[in-house]
Formats: C-alpha cells, sequence, structure tokens
C-alpha cells in the first residue's frame, strides 16, 4: 500500500475529500517498545508437583472441552481420577485466587474431568511408537510405578511393571479406603495405562517373587515400592497395637476385621484419619490420639474436618508411652502429655513431656498409624548413605558394589519422598522416566532438567521435555501483584458437595460427590488463568491502533507490527500477565 | 472469558493519533456500536488530524469535518438533509472533543438538544486543548496543569459538569461512558442509537501526551477515574432519572492523581481539596440517583 | 401568474419553487420576513422541507452546510452582524464546494446600531467564495434566487442573492410569480455526486496539507470562472423560458444606440433611482448611461471592460465603503479597467450609508459633480450633512 499520488489538478476532488485509507502509513515505525505475547508459568503450575498445566486446563475446562482438559492433564499425570480425589491439591495453596478471595477448587475440578472421561469411556489416543527404546523393569505398582510405566511407554520403551500383590495400585488399590477412591474409579484408570502396553506382573515381591538377578537383564530399574513396613511406636507393650496399614488392606480386600468397641487410633496423618474413619463405618468407636497439636497434624485439613464431623474425637498434645492388656480383655492405654516447645530443625513444632500427670484411656483396641518403613524385600541401599540425588522427587542407588554391576536403578515414590503423597509419588515415576529415557537415548539430563522444570521449585514437564507448546513458555511463575485484578470479580469459592453424615458414618459411599457440568464451568470461571491467553480479548479490544488481529476460529491472537506503535495499553491490560512490552530490537 | 463485543472493525490502522491515544480506543468502541449506517461529523479536535490528511481517512463510516464550534449544527442539518432524503436509518454522530463541547461549540450543541434534534453527539474528553497543544478548557480538572495554567498557577476552578447541562435540556438520553469499560460504552452507544431524539454520550479519553502519563496506563487511567469516582459512569433519561452504572471502589483520588505528570505540583492540601470536591459531587450524584 | 409580493416574501416564494429541502436560519431584521414566510410554509405542508431553528447565523451557515453535504439544497438567509456571525462558514461552504443559497438583505453594520440598507455587510464577505448576485427589484430578486441555484449547482460554489434592507425586502410590487411545472422544468432536482454516504464512506473537508491546499483554491477561482460564463448561459435560458434576463453587467443607455459621455455604475435598488434621474437628466439635455452591476462574484473583469471602456467618465456609486480605501464597487472596476492603457476617468461616489436616501436628486448631484471641474479622486463623499 502505498500514498496516492495525482497527475494533474483535474484528478483532484472538488474539495479536500479522501480518495483512500490510512492504511499505507506503517505506523509500526513509530515503535520503540513491542508488546509480546507470553505464556508465563502460574503459581498452580509450579506448586503441582506433577507440573500439570492447570491454568491452560482451566481454560479448556472453560470453552467445555472436557476431553481436551483431561488429556491436556494426562500430558503430565496419568492419574487425575486419583488425584482429583485424594491430592493434597499444593496447586491450590499456591493459587493466587487465594490472596483475591479464596483459591480455585483445582481439585474437585480434576476429579470433574477424569470422571467426565470416565462416564463417557474416552481413551487416550494410542502413544505413538518411537523407536530405539530400552526394556525397562518397574518395581512396584503404586502411583509412582504406574506413572513411570505410563510415560516410559509413551517414550518408546518397554514397560515390565511387577508388584508384590495381585492387583495393581499399591496404597491407592490396598491402602486408601473405598471412600475416598472407589475401586471402580481406580480401576477405569489404572486401566487405561495397562491397556496401552504395560506388562503387568502381580504377586511378584521384590526379594523373593522377583529377584535382582532378572532384573539385571533389564536396560534400568525403577524401584517404587512404597513404606509399608510399620513403624515402632516406641512405647512399652506395643505389641498390643495393630498396625493401621495392615488393617486398611484387610478392609480393602473385603475382609471385616475384628475390631470393635472402643479404639484408640495413634497418629495425626492421613493413615490416621483413614483408619479411624474406617473404623467408624465398620461400627467401631475410634478416637484419634495425636503428639502434637490439631494444626500440626500433617493429614489434610480437610480429612481432619471430615473426621471430626463425623464424630470422631481427637485428644492431642498426648503421646503413648504404655499398652496394658487388662484382665477382662482390652487395654490401658497410659498416655505421656505433652507441650510444644519451639520448632526443630525442620520447622515442625517439638513436642515435649509438659510435666504434668499422665492420661490413661481402657480401649478395647490401639491401632498405630504414625508413619512407616521401607516395604519387605526393599534393599538395605534405600534408607541411607546408599542413594545419591537425580532429582526433586527420584535418587538412584549409587552404583557401588554389587550395584556397579547392575543396571541403573532409580528409587522413587514413599521410599524417598520427604512428602508422602500420591502426587510427590506421580512425581517420581515422571522424573523417573525422564531420567531413563536421557539415560538410554544417550542424552544429557543435567543440560535437560533445567528447561523442563516448571518454575524454579516446581516439577517437571513431560510437555516440555518433548518440545511440546509449554517449552515456549517463559519460566517466570506469575505473581498476584503482577495481575490486573480488577477484570475479576469476587465469587465464592464451590466446594463439592458430600453425601450425608449418615451415609458417611454407615457406609463405604464415596463422600465426596461429583459435580456437575455447570458446577465446574462456573468454578473454573474463576480461574485467573495466571500467565496464559485465554482469548479475553483485552489486547485486542483496547487496541488503539486495530493492531491486535484475532482468528476466531483458529482462536489465535497476532499482533500486526505493521501497524503497532508499542504504546503498552494491551499488555497494561492484559488481566492475567499473558504478554509483555519489551524494547523493539533495532 | 471473552467480551461480547460487535466484531466489526470500521477504524483503518494507520492514523494519526499518538501512541496509547484515548480518543482513539473511544472511537473504536464509538463504531463498534453503532449500526451499519452512520455519519460522522467532526468539529476541529484531534480526530481532526487523527483522521488522516487528505486523501486519505482512517475510518470506513462518512465524515464531514467541520468547524470547531458547529457540532450541534452540522448535525442538525446531516439529520435533516437524511430525513429529507426519506433516510431515516443512518445515524447522524457529533464527534467533538471537550474543547469544541464544553466551550465552543457549546452553544450550537445547547441549541440542537433544545431542538431535541435526532442526533448522537459524542464528546470525546481528554481535558484540555490536546491539538493545540495542551491548553486549559471548560473540561481541564482543578489543579492540573495545562501550558495556559502553568504549575505556578494551576487550574483554580472545576470542571464544568456538561452533564448537568445536558440533562438540564431534558434530552431523552446522556450518559459517560469510558475507555476502560467497553461493554458499557457500546452498550451506551446502541441504546442512544435505539432512541429518538438528542443523545449525548460523555466519554472519558485519557491523553498520555497532554497528561504526562507514560502511553500504557491510558486504560488504567481512564479505570482510575471511574474507580475514584472522579468521572462515575451513569446515565440520565429525560433529564431526570439517574441511573449508576457501577458502582466504584471508591478509591482515594490519589490513586489517579499521583501517577500523572500534570498533577505533580499538587500538595496534600490540594489533594484533601479534591478529594473533599469529588465525595461531594458523587454525594450529589447518588442522591439524584435515588429521586430517580 | 401575476401577484403583489414584499420583496422578501418574493425570495420565500422563489424558495418554496425551488423546492429546497433545508431551511435553517436565526431572525435579524430586516430578513425575519423571509424566514417568518417559510416557516409557515413548512409548517402548512406548501413546502416540504425541514427548517431548522437555530440558536445563531453561526449555526444557521453550519446546519445547511452539513445538509448539502448529505445532499440536500439548502437555504439559508441573513443579514449584516448575522452574516459576520457567518463569515467562518461562509469560507466552509465554499471551501466544501457546497451550492446553498443564501438570501442576504443589505443592512448596515453597527455600532451603532442601524438596521438600514448598506451593501458593507455582504461586500465584507467578497473574498469568501460565494458568488454574489445584487438585484434591483423584486421581480429580479424572486427570479435571482432561481438563478442562483441553478448557477450554485452547476459550478458547485455558494451564491448570495443580494436585496436591499426595506427598499426591497419590505417594499410591495407586482411581481410574474412564475408556474411549478415551469421552474420544475429550469431547475431539476439537485443530484450532487460528492455526498455523506454510508454506502461509499469518504472524508469531507479533512486536512489539506501545503502540498494540496493551493490547487484547491486554484479549483475554487476556477469554479468562479466558470460561474461567470454559466451565468450568462443561465441567465439566458431564463430569458427564453420565462422573458426575463439580466445579464451580468447590463447598460441601460440613455438614448437606444447612443453612447453617452458619461456612464454612471450602479447596484441593487439603486438602479431603479437612477433610472429615473437618467430620464430626468434627459429632459435637460444631459446623457447618462446607467450600467447595472449584477454580478458582482465571480467579478465579471472581462464585461466591464468591454462596456465601461469606451466612455470619458464612469461614475460609480457605492453604498458601501471599505475604510481607508472608499467605495468596493469603484475599486473593483478601476482594477478591472486599469488592465488596459486608455481607461475612463472614474468616479467614486459613496453615498447613502446607514439607508440614507439615495434619491433622483442625489444621482443629479453627482452627475453634476462629475461633469463639473472636480477632478477624478479615489473617494468622493455625496450628501455628508456635517
Amino acid at each position: 500500500m502505498s500514498p496516492v499520488t495525482f497527475r494533474s489538478v483535474r484528478d483532484l476532488p472538488p474539495m479536500s475529500r479522501s480518495t483512500d485509507t490510512m492504511l499505507w502509513n506503517r505506523t509500526g515505525s513509530w515503535r520503540f517498545l513491542r508488546p509480546r505475547y507470553q505464556d508465563k508459568v502460574a503459581p498452580c503450575a509450579e506448586g503441582c508437583p506433577a507440573a500439570e498445566d492447570i491454568a491452560r486446563i482451566q481454560i479448556l475446562l472453560g470453552q467445555g472441552d472436557f476431553e481436551a482438559a483431561w488429556l491436556r492433564i494426562r500430558e503430565e499425570n496419568p492419574l487425575p481420577g486419583v488425584c482429583g480425589r485424594v491430592c493434597y491439591h499444593p496447586c491450590e495453596t499456591a493459587c493466587n485466587r487465594g490472596e483475591y478471595d479464596d483459591p480455585v477448587t483445582v481439585n474437585s475440578l480434576e476429579r470433574f474431568l477424569a470422571d467426565h472421561a470416565w462416564k463417557l469411556g474416552l481413551s487416550p489416543p494410542p502413544p505413538e511408537p518411537a523407536a530405539g527404546g530400552g526394556r525397562v523393569a518397574v518395581v512396584g505398582a503404586g502411583p509412582a510405578g504406574l506413572t513411570a510405566a505410563y510415560f516410559l511407554l509413551r517414550l518408546g520403551h518397554e514397560v515390565d511393571l511387577f508388584d508384590a500383590r495381585e492387583e495393581p495400585g499399591g496404597l491407592l488399590r490396598y491402602g486408601i479406603p473405598e471412600y475416598r477412591l472407589p475401586l471402580d474409579a481406580l480401576a477405569w484408570e489404572v486401566g487405561l495405562i495397562l491397556n496401552e502396553g504395560v506388562r503387568f506382573h502381580g504377586n511378584r515381591r521384590l526379594g523373593s517373587d522377583l529377584t535382582w538377578d532378572e532384573l539385571s537383564g533389564y536396560d534400568a530399574v525403577f524401584l517404587a515400592v512404597g513404606t509399608w513396613k510399620p513403624a515402632p511406636l516406641g512405647a512399652e507393650g506395643e505389641e498390643h497395637a495393630q498396625d493401621g496399614l495392615t488393617l486398611l488392606e484387610a478392609i480393602r480386600q473385603g475382609e471385616t476385621p475384628e475390631v470393635s468397641g472402643k479404639v484408640a487410633v495413634i497418629g495425626g496423618g492421613n493413615t490416621a484419619m483413614d483408619v479411624a474413619r474406617s473404623l467408624l463405618r465398620l461400627g467401631a468407636e475410634p478416637a484419634v490420639y495425636y503428639r502434637r497439636r490439631l494444626q500440626d497434624m500433617p493429614a489434610l485439613p480437610e480429612e481432619i474436618q471430615e473426621a471430626r464431623e463425623e464424630g470422631i474425637p481427637f485428644q492431642t498434645l498426648l503421646a503413648p508411652k504404655r499398652i496394658e492388656p487388662l484382665p477382662q480383655g482390652g487395654f490401658r492405654l497410659v498416655l505421656t502429655t505433652m507441650e510444644i516447645l519451639d520448632e526443630d530443625e525442620g520447622g515442625r513444632p517439638r513436642a515435649v513431656p509438659s510435666g504434668h500427670p499422665d492420661v490413661e484411656v481402657e480401649v478395647d483396641a490401639v491401632v498405630t498409624a504414625i508413619g512407616a518403613g521401607p516395604s519387605q524385600g526393599a534393599p538395605a541401599e534405600v534408607t541411607g548413605e546408599g542413594l545419591v540425588a537425580e532429582g526433586l522427587h527420584l535418587k538412584r542407588i549409587a552404583p557401588e558394589g554389587e550395584w556397579a554391576a547392575r543396571p541403573p536403578v532409580l528409587v522413587g515414590g514413599d521410599l524417598v519422598n520427604d512428602r508422602k503423597a500420591v502426587v510427590t509419588a506421580i512425581a517420581s515415576g515422571k522424573e523417573a522416566a525422564l531420567v531413563i529415557d536421557t539415560r538410554l537415548r544417550g542424552r544429557d539430563a543435567t543440560s535437560i532438567w533445567p528447561s523442563i522444570r516448571v518454575g524454579r521449585k516446581g516439577g517437571v514437564s513431560m510437555n516440555r521435555y518433548l518440545s511440546g507448546d509449554r517449552a515456549a513458555q517463559q519460566d517466570h511463575v506469575v505473581r498476584y501483584d503482577e495481575l490486573n485484578t480488577i477484570y475479576f470479580r469476587f465469587q465464592e469459592r464451590r466446594e463439592r458437595p458430600r453425601i450425608t453424615l449418615e451415609e458417611r458414618r454407615t457406609g463405604f459411599d464415596e463422600v465426596k460427590m461429583r459435580i456437575s457440568a455447570s458446577l465446574a464451568l462456573k468454578e473454573s470461571e474463576r480461574c485467573f488463568h495466571c500467565g496464559q491467553c485465554d482469548q479475553c480479548d483485552n489486547c485486542y479490544l483496547f487496541c488503539p491502533d486495530v493492531s491486535v488481529l484475532r482468528d476466531l476460529r483458529a482462536g489465535t491472537r497476532e499482533i500486526n507490527y505493521d501497524y503497532c506503535k508499542g504504546c503498552g495499553v494491551c499488555v497494561v491490560e492484559c488481566p492475567r500477565n499473558a504478554m509483555i512490552l519489551e524494547e523493539e530490537p533495532r | 472469558m471473552p467480551i461480547e463485543l460487535p466484531v466489526h472493525e470500521r477504524m483503518y490502522s494507520g492514523h494519526l493519533a499518538c501512541p496509547g491515544c484515548g480518543a482513539a480506543i473511544a472511537m473504536r468502541f464509538l463504531l463498534k456500536g453503532l449500526g451499519e449506517k452512520a455519519v460522522l461529523s467532526i468539529p476541529a479536535c484531534c480526530w481532526s488530524i487523527i483522521g488522516g490528511p487528505f486523501p486519505y481517512t482512517a475510518l470506513q463510516v462518512p465524515v464531514l469535518h467541520t468547524a470547531f464550534e458547529t457540532g450541534g449544527a452540522v448535525a442538525s442539518g446531516i439529520r435533516a438533509a437524511l430525513d429529507a432524503r426519506g433516510d431515516t436509518e443512518t445515524q447522524v454522530v457529533t464527534w467533538a472533543g471537550d474543547g469544541g463541547t464544553f466551550d465552543i461549540g457549546l452553544q450550537s450543541l445547547s441549541g440542537a438538544a433544545e431542538r431535541n434534534e435526532n442526533i448522537l453527539y459524542v464528546c470525546y474528553d481528554n481535558e484540555a486543548y490536546m491539538n493545540t497543544g495542551v491548553q486549559s478548557s471548560g473540561a481541564t480538572p482543578t489543579g492540573a496543569w495545562t501550558t495556559t495554567t502553568p504549575t505556578g498557577s494551576p487550574k483554580p476552578t472545576r470542571k464544568k459538569d456538561i452533564m448537568q447541562i445536558m440533562a438540564a435540556h431534558r434530552i431523552p438520553y446522556a450518559a459517560t461512558a469510558s475507555i476502560a469499560y467497553p461493554e458499557d460504552m457500546v452498550r451506551k452507544v446502541q441504546k442512544a442509537v435505539s432512541l429518538k431524539g438528542t443523545k449525548f454520550l460523555h466519554v472519558y479519553a485519557p491523553c498520555p501526551t497532554g497528561w504526562k502519563v507514560p502511553s500504557e496506563i491510558s486504560v488504567k487511567l481512564a479505570r482510575l477515574a471511574v474507580q475514584t469516582r472522579i468521572f462515575p459512569l451513569y446515565e440520565v433519561e429525560e433529564g431526570v432519572r439517574y441511573t449508576i452504572n457501577l458502582e466504584p471502589v471508591g478509591y482515594l483520588v490519589d490513586e489517579y492523581y499521583r501517577t500523572q505528570g500534570r498533577f505533580k505540583h499538587l500538595t496534600r492540601e490540594d489533594l484533601d481539596r479534591i478529594q473533599a470536591q469529588v465525595d461531594e459531587s458523587w454525594d450529589r450524584l447518588k442522591a439524584l440517583a435515588r429521586i430517580g | 401568474m401575476r401577484r403583489v409580493l414584499e420583496g422578501s416574501h418574493a425570495v420565500s416564494h422563489a424558495v418554496e419553487l425551488a423546492r429546497v429541502k433545508v431551511i435553517s436560519a436565526y431572525p435579524i431584521t430586516p430578513q425575519t420576513h423571509i424566514v417568518e414566510r417559510l416557516a409557515e410554509l413548512v409548517a402548512d405542508g406548501v413546502l416540504d422541507a425541514r427548517f431548522i431553528r437555530v440558536e445563531s447565523e453561526h449555526s444557521a451557515m453550519a446546519a445547511v452546510i452539513g445538509a448539502a453535504s448529505a445532499g440536500a439544497r439548502s437555504f439559508t438567509a441573513s443579514s449584516s452582524h448575522g452574516l459576520a456571525l457567518m463569515h467562518e462558514m461562509l469560507h466552509w461552504a465554499a471551501g466544501a464546494r457546497l451550492p446553498v443559497v443564501m438570501a442576504e438583505v443589505n443592512r448596515a453594520m453597527g455600532p451603532g446600531w442601524n438596521i438600514w440598507a448598506d451593501q458593507t455587510d455582504s461586500l465584507s464577505q467578497r473574498d469568501t467564495g460565494w458568488i454574489q448576485l445584487y438585484c434591483e427589484d423584486v421581480q429580479e430578486v424572486l427570479d435571482t434566487i432561481l438563478i442562483a441555484y441553478k448557477l450554485a449547482e452547476r459550478v458547485s460554489l455558494p451564491a448570495m442573492v443580494v436585496l436591499d434592507a426595506f427598499f426591497l425586502s419590505h417594499t410591495y410590487e407586482p411581481v410574474e410569480v412564475p408556474e411549478q411545472d415551469e421552474v420544475d422544468a429550469f431547475l431539476p432536482a439537485w443530484e450532487p455526486t460528492e455526498i455523506l454516504d454510508p454506502a461509499d464512506p469518504h472524508a469531507f473537508n479533512q486536512l489539506a496539507s501545503p502540498e494540496y491546499y493551493m490547487e484547491f483554491r486554484y479549483k475554487i477561482q476556477q469554479a468562479m470562472e466558470d460561474a461567470l460564463r454559466a451565468h450568462d448561459e443561465i441567465d439566458a435560458e431564463f430569458g427564453r423560458r420565462f422573458g426575463r434576463s439580466y445579464g451580468a453587467v447590463h447598460r441601460i443607455p440613455c438614448r437606444e444606440g447612443e453612447r453617452a459621455p458619461l456612464a454612471l455604475v450602479t447596484t441593487g435598488s439603486v438602479t431603479g433611482t437612477a433610472r429615473v434621474a437618467q430620464a430626468a437628466l434627459r429632459q435637460k439635455g444631459i446623457g447618462v448611461d446607467v450600467v447595472k452591476l449584477k454580478l458582482f462574484r465571480p467579478f465579471p473583469h472581462e464585461e466591464i471592460r468591454r462596456v465601461l471602456g469606451p466612455y470619458d467618465r464612469v461614475i460609480v456609486l457605492d453604498r458601501n465603503i471599505s475604510f481607508g480605501s472608499g467605495g468596493i464597487f469603484a475599486s473593483e472596476i478601476r482594477a478591472a479597467l486599469a488592465l488596459r492603457g486608455e481607461q475612463p476617468a472614474v468616479y467614486p461616489f459613496v453615498a447613502g450609508l446607514g439607508g440614507r436616501d439615495i434619491t433622483p436628486q442625489t444621482i443629479e448631484s453627482v452627475v453634476a459633480r462629475a461633469l463639473g471641474d472636480e477632478p477624478p479622486s479615489d473617494i468622493l463623499w455625496e450628501g455628508l450633512k456635517l
């Protein structure tokens, strides 16, 4: 487009009247600052150990594309149905919306997406075959092992998945109670993984039914057998106590344990809650005893709250000292009264005896749920100095001694994670798959690692590893004060509905109900989509120079640098910091 | 969530507005609100330049550039001619700056309003004579620097209340609008278009150049003007029925004043005085809305 | 049809006959009768037009500019201070090439307030780009409105039909009012090509940089030059259709077929008085040819030279003054004559300002002075009392 020229006065219109448009005038030449679209990292994504691209997932959900949103989760996490039920959702803790009103209920939305796929019987597209893979053994079919197997297969490796128990799932299958994680939901999701070609071998306990000689035939081994071994209570007469995890496993197996009457449940973690609430459902009268305060409990706040709603009493600042069998049956539990002194090195409040008199209670049973040690069959190296760090949620047995001759053995899940949780186990599994893939393909993991870590302290992204769209993200975690919150409205957080208290006290039906699509859409609207363009069109709308071009069909925005004057209005008006203004390159 | 606004674009890139120009943004919203058939009359103002020199135009609607003080009258003439030709559909719109509305064009605007001419008069207000180099107008706010109200003697008096003036004509519709609230503005344009008689829109359109602010905060300032209650969004129907369209957060005026070079000489006492003025105007507006 | 009409109403009826679509005006004495009658005609539905009763003359001109820009045949009327207030927009109308027609009732400018006949108001608008046509009597006023529309629309320039305050505006004379169909045949509907049209959007009257401004001015001048020829053609056509034509410059000889030694140049209603004086002087044996100047803009330089060049002496009677120079018609006529080497002696009389009567005696007096020993001068005053 070039300026108009007139050959003669006769050609001129009679008066000063336009004959053409201003489009010849490329005002882009005025520009000294250049706006650009730039996806950044939302704090939820950094907060998620599985590095789920939560903001993008919410955008897809909000657009009603539930399948795409579900598949987007599965790029980073093969177990959204599980996580959507039992995750401790650090994403919500990190959510910028928490500073505005309340965090988005990311967790229940994750479950919504998985359940939607389940209900419709969706299955993900099969993995594309990749040449040059190896053979990998995954030992332990809990969340870490399942995740590792899932990603390894997708990365082109052959995977044998071993587990000591008959069925896959590990703690998900044999630990977490039905009312939190129904078996059919688990089975569906595990089935999706196995159906892709993972070979599962049940009843193969490491050390007895599975030997290191056999494992040495693989190119790499991922070890994630969990921590099923009960930890010692450190109280006199502790042999009279039952192990909580064993009890939960029995219940999961369909047995009805012989525990009735008043039961003291010792501990403050999720297992303690699971045990107490399961016992309640079986007709017992559980009470929780914990050595610190309520607010110090490692269990999820919502688990504690639900347990208390169900009427389970909590006794705090009491540490078991002695368990005495009573002649008439039952036990006397003697507890030391504690007080909180200060914080230990890890920042946990330190509890010490208060000097006040002990407390005694008479109970029919004592069940411990105070944490556990490496499962039977795990090599001794996993507990001590024999490990070297490989990732945030991954270690490796140092290739020394007999290990020098064996294929690399990576260790993950509860065996190594400080925070023992499903999602950290999933993170371990993904990291293991990445490390194994880099090793088997001769890639340098140390140089790749920084580019695939989401944020400074987040998990690693498989999407980025595979050079997906997240690779283009600026690895800057969007802070609350970097948002233009005027574009958001206060909206109440929509908690998922739960079944009635009566139903909860008497049966193992899932407590948290499925949410409706309309509720999910409403809740998803609350997401700020920090650092991610959701096509809100502020950039387009406020551009004084009509220089933001939209492709409505493709759902894309583009800046027309022929005319953009670089005023920067679009960048300031972007509610979610998905744009930047940078110096114009000269 | 995408904003549901008409997708049509009747302004071309390549126009001559300064970067971040509020008047350019306002024009886009006006054109989005107008139907396909519209005629603009533009008395002398920044848009006399922005739209482009002969032989070019940045607009896809017919424009009649006219003398400074003729906004109301020229539009009346166009309307009469269209009506005479049997074209009652085409909207006649005057697009004038604050100088052309509050000051030199007030008489002709008043005449048109008194006759209740079937026109839409839009004043885009950047609070001074910007095209001529930032001289004070009747729309310049208290305390502002302009080249004719230098910092040694900033504007001592208040901004003219053009909305009250227009309401006093008992025209069917008068409303304020802001470039920071596109849906509100487009809705008001559409509402105005749907009504017969004289419609008046007072549109807040910051001028980064004249206000001595970075171009990128143009829209943000417009929003702050609303949220500080300095420029509330409201409508007046038939001159008496007041409706406040948006309840402002009610930030202190400091939030707005402190970001602008044209106010940097103001003291704490000045700002307190301005805050009192804003509060008083807001209370009056609330009272009017209650009556309405 | 022959009717007795007041000069103002002759204007109104011409506007009606011209099928004007938009009228906008603001009242000022002595223009009011024109617009009052028009308001009635519109209100009664006789004239299918919009009447915009604006709040000032400035707005009146702005409104008709808007109307004409949107393609409507438009009309306004004003006088004196009203015209002066329009000044800016007179330029705008011409620059925008809009064929607006205005009836301008010549009235003196204040202060002191004076509502009576004086041409300084219209002549002050000489350089605005308007065609100016001065009328002698009520019939000519009516006819000239029709001629003005045809001329203005032919060359795309605005036209001002000028009539003296009271002497014409408030004087009743028998007038031949043409039939509507005859007028329609002479003056069909205006079909402009340069109009505001949403289907073909352009920006009008936009910024014109030094690269183009001068060419636009050149085009206005060209249009004015075209208007000279066009006026003669249209005037002749009017004559063929209605039996009346006026000419841009019209010589009224003292004796048919002869040339008197003295020419008396007049404009407006004074021409009528001059006709009477001419007869009286003839009886006294003094031969004076009256030369009536109707078209002032564009100025008929060639015609003036052709008509006035052969005379020994030329009197120009100006009911106007350009302070510091003199009578405005005189100065233009002298400038036109100056192109030739030999030129008549010009006697530039200023008379009748602010409605002071110019009687046959006044004319006899200036003729006597011009034929006497008084040398030509840059300005000669006639009728000063004190």
